[in-house]
């Protein structure tokens, strides 16, 4: 793989494009009656502060960085584990989705209450790596040529044998795809953590101090700072990645993927009934201990059971009903609204990546952007732009949900076997047609695993909107419980929301078996 | 794991040792008072870090830790994790809690003798009434929500007739007409508005029946039992800190500029302005941190009018008393 000098001017032409036309709005003031500042009135407000930066960049970049570190490493040992004994991902299953699922915005304060700065940050960055990089361990560990497999099995070697001299280099461009994301995830959830949390250094704080000065220019400097290091991270993965991709993939199609004996199984009805109900006592089983080891008392922290009081015994229990029900009403149908949006962006900004890489790797700074520039900093910007209503919801839920979705759909497109695309490019079809016929089918798992990504992140980007915006639905029922001192509603919320996320993904799961079941594809994990 | 506890156990022993033939000394030792403050370090704060720089503190043998706090922390329950020993509240909150929750808080002074929070607007759509509110639309913090309704109820406005938005303490979308008015600091907030051009106009809600306290200073009847010598140490010092700091309001700020206000992302100006607004609103006839029974009266009657049921026992004048 050469590198082609032409693709890099290209890339650096559209993105010199994109700072121009922002500067000229930012000039003329065009955009949100000029709250949109021009990139030179930012880097040298940048420039003018840069004495208060280091100590911040420090702290930030030390919270991610531990997280990401133990983060990922976590991910990944649970990733082979999972992989190589499925028995055991069955029994976590409801524990990752619930992981995958916390709303960020609700467990933050509880993080702060619990412990001291800085663990909070470094949680909330492991948290925030720990799916992705799992999920991309699975996937790539099991999306493997079985015909390489059965030639180790062959020769007598064991699992452990085939992990190492198989499974692990088909794996690596995927688990740095995965490390890829989760650089982002996990400056956005130190950022997160500390804006909350109450130290003295970190970006998010200086965020904080800066909000209430009305200096757009400012909050727009310290997310460009944030981006810069979730950039640098992105790209050192994106480089690794890419060296390492091209000399892993097979020559030839393979006819089969690598079936695990779990999968072909099928199990008496009694063990199914107690994987399921095993899978789902165990996220249950670690709040209650995680609770009691860490000894918060019980008015702030709420068990399981304390919940249950709260929500079905207490005499109070109907006014808490009352308001959890009328604020999913508010935020069920744009969650659902949000998912569709974010699905679509993503899919269409996978396939011109296909059609047209130059323009989308020119848009993808301002897409990640959109990931670390904190939402707090971007809101007033985005409500003078759209009003307090559905738009912005939209707006700020598609944000949250696009990146991943469309990264792992990009993934999928890479995938593609060349062997595959040459048989329609050897009869003279177009880029467009070779996508309709081969790349598309044959990313369908991935597809549907940027489906099953999106949907806690949609009801987590809807809860953010309503939270800073719009001041409705569960978002704004969390903020202010927080306000009057209400636990057990913020509890409720959180339990809630992620009930609903571990909910949305299975009803993806049941449709994904359904069709990849048809089309003969295993899904990717 | 065990190696470390060991280790742990071991490095106890050693530091038990070594103080043994000190013990009597350590009566005479500073004793831990933690202090959990209610939102990032600025100039509300500044009598606090004026007693901390000038030992004041020390001097009344504590060894002060301060936790600086922000939008995720909630003050009161800092006290029930047991992280702080004494913080600084909204009197609605903690009062709600105590009512509704059975929380054992107890408020044993106030800082702000009237609530700084209020209706700031600009001076080119100048809000200056609870009246002029109907029709417009008015940015609140969540968790302020419950005292303009307060107030709205007291000035016979009708809460339907105000859209109340929430409010993400960035200036922004009043400076540019997206909202009629916020609640905020008044102490603070006019000053950033004016270095984005505009000037602004406010009022305070206590000045239109919401007559609360604000930073009412509490504990839990447990430490309040336990460390009473302490808590009445530490109003002391803070009073004497503030004393300083009001003095001269723009005096002491600066000092604080390489230390307790060092990365904040705010100027001294900023501050200065602060301290010197908040001044009037700290300053009691009683000393700092008074709670007249006139006042507390005052408190318990606004908070009625929201339907929260304060009564005289949640006040404990007591340690004002000893100072």
């Amino acid at each position: 793989m050469g590198i082609d000098l032409r693709r890099i001017y290209g890339s650096i032409r559209n993105l010199a494009i994109i700072v121009i036309v922002w500067e000229i709005l930012g000039r003329l003031q065009l955009v949100a009656s000029g709250a949109l500042p021009p990139p030179s009135a930012v880097v040298l407000r940048l420039i003018k502060d840069w004495g208060d930066y280091p100590g911040h960049i420090g702290a930030t970049i030390f919270g991610a960085g531990v997280g990401f570190i133990i983060g990922n490493a976590v991910a990944i040992a649970a990733g082979v584990l999972f992989a190589l004994y499925p028995l055991t991902s069955r029994v976590a299953r409801g524990l990752n989705i619930a992981i995958f699922a916390l709303p960020a915005i609700a467990i933050s304060p509880i993080l702060v209450l619990t412990l001291s700065d800085p663990v909070p940050r470094i949680v909330l960055a492991a948290i925030g790596c720990y799916f992705v990089t799992m999920t991309a361990t699975v996937v790539g560990l099991t999306q493997v040529d079985a015909r390489s497999v059965d030639v180790v099995r062959a020769y007598g070697g064991g699992k452990w044998k085939a992990l190492w001299l198989v499974q692990w280099r088909s794996a690596l461009p995927v688990i740095l795809s995965g490390l890829r994301v989760a650089a982002p995830n996990a400056v956005l959830g130190s950022i997160l953590a500390e804006f909350g949390g109450g130290g003295r250094w970190g970006l998010g704080v200086y965020l904080l101090g800066s909000l209430g000065r009305a200096e757009p220019d400012r909050l727009w400097g310290i997310g460009l700072v944030a981006t810069l290091i979730a950039a640098a991270a992105y790209a050192v993965f994106a480089l690794i990645a890419n060296s390492i991709t091209g000399s892993s993939q097979s020559v030839t199609v393979p006819t089969s993927l690598l079936r695990s004996d779990e999968e072909g199984r099928v199990r008496p009805l009694w063990q199914r009934g107690a994987l399921i109900a095993s899978s789902i006592a165990l996220p249950f089983a670690l709040w209650w201990v995680l609770l009691l080891a860490l000894r918060v008392p019980a008015m702030i922290a709420k068990t399981p059971a304390g919940l249950l009081d709260y929500l079905v015994l207490l005499p109070s229990a109907p006014i808490a009903q009352g308001k959890l029900v009328a604020a999913l009403a508010q935020t069920l149908p744009m969650t659902f609204i949000g998912m569709a949006a974010g699905l679509a962006l993503a899919f269409a900004l996978a396939l011109c990546s296909q059609l047209w890489p130059a323009v989308v790797r020119a848009f993808m700074p301002v897409a990640l952007v959109t990931q670390t520039m904190p939402l707090v900093a971007l809101t007033p910007l985005l409500v003078l732009m759209l009003g307090r209503g559905t738009a912005v919801i939209l707006a700020i839920t598609i944000s949250v949900t696009f990146f991943p979705a469309f990264v792992t759909m990009a993934q999928g497109l890479l995938m593609v076997p060349r062997a595959a695309l040459e048989v329609p490019k050897a009869y003279g079809a177009s880029l467009f047609t070779q996508l309709r016929l081969v790349s598309i089918p044959s990313s369908l798992p991935y597809l549907f695993a940027a489906t099953r990504l999106t949907a806690p992140r949609a009801l987590l980007g809807v809860m953010i909107a309503e939270w800073l915006a719009t001041g409705t639905g569960l978002g704004n029922l969390l903020n202010q419980s927080r306000g009057y001192l209400d636990y057990g509603m913020i509890w409720s919320v959180a339990f809630v929301s992620v009930v609903l996320s571990v909910l949305f993904y299975q009803v993806v799961v049941v449709v994904e078996r359904r069709v990849l079941g048809r089309f003969g594809m295993a899904s990717a994990q | 794991m065990s190696l470390n506890m060991q280790r742990r156990h071991f490095l106890s022993l050693m530091g038990a040792a070594a103080t043994l033939p000190l013990t009597s000394r350590l009566a005479y030792a500073a004793t831990p008072l933690t202090f959990q403050a209610s939102w990032i370090n600025d100039a509300e704060f500044a009598g606090y870090f004026a007693a901390m720089d000038k030992g004041y503190y020390t001097e009344q043998g504590l060894d002060l830790t301060y936790l600086s706090g922000g939008p995720d922390v909630i003050p009161e329950s800092a006290l029930i994790a047991g992280k702080a020993d004494v913080t600084l509240t909204t009197p609605d909150t903690t009062i709600k809690a105590i009512v509704e929750q059975g929380a054992p808080f107890k408020i044993i002074g106030a800082q702000y003798q009237k609530n700084p929070i209020g209706i700031v607007s600009l001076a080119s759509n100048p809000i200056k009434t609870p009246q002029d509110l109907v029709g417009k639309t008015l940015a609140v913090p969540p968790v302020n929500v419950i005292s303009v309704e307060a107030m709205l109820k007291i000035s016979g406005v009708d809460r339907a007739s105000v859209n109340i938005v929430p409010y993400a303490y960035d200036p922004t979308p009043l400076i540019k007409g997206e909202i009629d008015a916020s609640l905020d600091f008044t102490t603070n907030v006019p000053f950033s508005i004016k270095q984005a051009g505009p000037d602004a106009t406010s009022f305070l809600l206590y000045d239109f029946g919401f007559t609360t306290f604000n930073d009412t200073v509490v504990v839990t009847t447990d430490v309040l039992a336990s460390k009473r010598r302490e808590l009445v140490a530490f109003l002391r010092a803070s009073r004497q800190g503030w004393d300083d700091n009001l003095a001269d309001p723009a005096a002491l700020p600066p000092t604080f500029a390489e230390t307790w206000f060092k990365g904040t992302g705010r100027s001294i100006e900023n501050e200065v302005y602060f301290n010197t607004a908040q001044k009037p609103l700290i300053e009691a006839s009683g000393g700092i941190f008074s709670m007249s029974e006139d006042s507390i009266a005052a408190n318990i009657e606004a908070l009625a009018a929201v339907g929260i049921n304060a009564t005289r026992e949640m006040f404990d004048t007591t340690l004002l008393e000893e100072i």
